[in-house]
């Protein structure tokens, strides 16, 4: 039925298509970054009239942050807790603002060090990123106003700093 | 099934808000322009909360370095990746130590977010 040629010649083909084939490769690229995201947006609790407060037990929210470095301790993260109000009706008063910041959950268990080695100045903590991955950062804040005053209504919000910042 | 969830949460969450400010350590190259020394860098931002960022130069003790760019604030839409050339004198560049990027809120109170992210890159 079919010659012997037009079987050499179909094999020589099918022999061609996987001799044509093309390669492909996949580059890819690992390089030092260190990616901050906001994890948690926090909110403030109204516990008594003269304390706005982020603790969960006041009815609030702590902020938390994530801070993930590809490679360790090339970078340090640096947050602020808020000294003031980004927005808030108007005070005649002071305002004494208190804050703490520490790891809520990290991905390696090596990172547990963070908190002892931690330091802190005025309103900032500052965190060696030691060792590669994820670590989340919780800070906590209170805002109580003058001397057993009640904070007027309105909305009120404050900012939190996060900083990554290369070694 | 948990482990593809959670696979999917961190993805999500990794690509939904994130800041990356990328190269670690940048170089400063001659540019174009005699006595002004150039660093490219590039910002993704995967924040979906913030569309404006703030660039700027400092020296070792934070205090701010002249530089120029295309605009110290820039917008970037959610997910956009766009490379930033920044520009130093060359007599400034030896007080040239960070390249920074900071997420800018809006001032009518209208952003989503109460977090500020900044990530600093140094300059070799």
């Amino acid at each position: 039925m079919f010659s012997k040629t037009s079987i050499l010649f179909g094999t020589l083909m099918t022999f061609c298509l996987f001799v044509n084939a093309e390669e492909m490769e996949v580059v890819g690229n690992v390089e030092s970054k260190c990616v901050v995201t906001p994890d948690t947006a926090g909110v403030y609790g109204n516990p008594t009239p003269d304390v706005l407060s982020s603790d969960p037990t006041d009815g609030g929210v702590d902020p938390v942050v994530r801070f993930d470095v590809i490679q360790a301790s090339l970078y340090k993260a640096r947050i602020s807790h808020p000294i003031s109000f980004s927005e808030a009706p108007t005070l005649n008063d002071t305002v004494v603002w208190t804050g703490d910041t520490a790891t809520s959950q990290v991905s390696d268990t090596s990172m547990s060090g963070y908190d002892a080695a931690k330091v802190e100045f005025d309103n900032v903590t500052e965190f060696s990123l030691t060792v590669a991955g994820s670590t989340w950062f919780k800070t906590e804040t209170q805002a109580d106003y003058g001397y057993g005053k009640a904070f007027p209504g309105g909305v009120y919000r404050a900012v939190v700093s996060a900083e990554c910042i290369a070694i | 099934m948990y482990r593809y969830l959670i696979i999917l949460m961190l993805w999500a969450s990794g690509h939904v808000c994130a800041h990356e400010f990328t190269p670690t350590y940048p170089e400063l190259k001659p540019s174009y322009v005699a006595g002004v020394l150039s660093a490219t860098m590039t910002l993704f931002n995967a924040r979906d909360d913030v569309e404006y960022y703030e660039f700027g130069v400092f020296d070792a003790e934070w205090n701010k370095v002249p530089f120029a760019i295309q605009n110290k604030i820039m917008r970037f839409k959610h997910l956009e990746k766009k490379k930033v050339d920044i520009y130093i004198r060359e007599k400034d560049s030896k007080d040239a130590v960070y390249i920074c990027s900071k997420s800018k809120l809006l001032v009518d109170g209208g952003s989503k977010t109460s977090i500020i992210s900044r990530i600093c890159s140094k300059i070799k």
